[in-house]
């Protein structure tokens, strides 16, 4: 049997010990039992002040500060998941440009996601699109690639779509909200950034002549739920 | 399954794994760092990091520890690199006032302040055992550290909020 000390040093540590010591101490000492009743429900608190929500900050427009240029960073290093080194030149555009960048930036560095031909399953793609909300109704072209990428510091959908006019890889970017439509045109590819109902929507493909086109019958196939 | 194909499976399970991790992480991060942006980078950075080594996570059911032991060195090397600018306790509550508000509960409020204002090695075993859920036997595993000292930091962490929340403390281990 523990002694009163003991107890406490024991649920002082783990209020919620019922190791079976510690409950034949809390049955023959009312004292103690109150202790530990108070070490518990000041557990509750404690749980409750740590689940705080520091990301808020997130999800607000990129601020011209020290911190911002440093989340440009980690954008664009996001893209070398995918394999290759982008120039750190990139990151100190204006935001218009960074993200025109960091958009082809991923695309650029995309080993595989460009490759697939066959239409993937009704689930797969379900799948990668779900958490956003969003789904894809047919008309834009056969779905090929859908996954879910690390850009610009959040988990985004990114899918390739077999349009008449070639395969283009499509961005979501909830988090990015633009006023305008912003035209992309490097490295070969041409695409364009569209405001969305959430955020915005980039549509980037290789070759392809009327890319406004092909974004337009994209954007509108997209049901960003409600 | 083609190489397009693994490469998809591959990316989906990480992009579950930072989705449903990455809240968790952040808190953690933050509350060591008692900084939004530090918090947000080093989690940023510590993903890529996972990211990277993915292909050795045998059990992404042990996918948690492993991403919070490497935000834990990746902190680490935050710090080698630049101390943080503010060290005076008073400045970074007021700089981090606004996550550390809990709107119409002034006990979590306070016990928020006054969880920050702990120690880094009383703050760290609190967070993983009371948000994150670990055993003591995990977080000394974590931490690289016996189970006995783990218990003891714990215990110093409640007297210490006990004696800023105006309660005994209890008696010294």
């Amino acid at each position: 049997m523990i002694d009163c000390l003991e107890f406490r040093r024991r649920v002082g540590a783990e209020p919620f010990d019922a190791g079976a010591d510690v409950e034949a101490h809390r049955q023959g000492c009312p004292a103690c039992a109150r202790h530990q009743d108070e070490l518990r429900a000041m557990d509750v608190v404690i749980r409750q002040a740590l689940a705080v929500d520091p990301a808020p900050r997130l999800v607000a427009p990129a601020e011209a500060t020290a911190g911002a240029t440093r989340r440009r960073f980690f954008a664009v290093a996001a893209s070398l998941v995918a394999g290759a080194a982008v120039g750190i030149a990139l990151l100190v555009g204006a935001p218009r440009v960074s993200i025109a960048r960091e958009v082809i930036g991923h695309v650029e560095h995309e080993p595989g996601a460009m490759d697939a031909t066959a239409p993937l399953a009704p689930a797969a793609l379900a799948e990668a699109l779900q958490p956003d909300g969003a789904r894809l109704h047919p008309g834009a072209g056969d779905v090929t690639f859908a996954a879910r990428c690390i850009f610009d510091g959040h988990v985004v959908p990114h899918l390739v779509v077999q349009t008449p006019q070639g395969p283009v890889t499509v961005l979501m970017l909830r988090h990015r909200t633009l006023d305008e439509p912003l035209h992309l045109s490097e490295s070969g590819y041409e695409g364009v950034v569209l405001p969305a109902p959430r955020g915005s929507i980039a549509i980037v493909g290789e070759g392809i002549a009327d890319i406004d086109g092909v974004a337009r019958t994209v954007f509108e196939s997209v049901d960003w739920g409600s | 399954m083609n190489r397009a194909g693994g490469e998809t499976d591959r990316r989906r399970r990480f992009g579950r794994l930072c989705e449903s991790l990455r809240p968790d992480l952040l808190r953690f991060a933050w509350w060591l760092g008692r900084d939004r942006g530090l918090a947000e980078d080093v989690v940023q950075e510590s993903l890529l990091r996972a990211w990277r080594s993915f292909d050795s996570l045998e059990d992404e059911g042990k996918a948690r520890s492993w991403l919070l032991t490497i935000v834990r060195r990746e902190l680490a090397r935050s710090f080698e690199k630049k101390r943080p600018e503010l060290t005076d306790v008073d400045a970074l509550v007021a700089a981090e006032s606004a996550v550390l508000a809990a709107p119409g509960d002034e006990r979590v409020e306070e016990m928020r302040a006054a969880i920050f204002r702990l120690e880094e090695e009383y703050r760290e075993p609190l967070v993983l055992q009371v948000l994150l859920g670990y055993s003591t036997k995990e977080i000394a595993a974590l931490m690289g550290m016996q189970q006995g000292a783990v218990l003891t930091r714990l215990f110093r962490a409640r007297a210490r909020l006990r004696q800023q929340m105006g309660l005994a403390p209890g008696p010294e281990p």
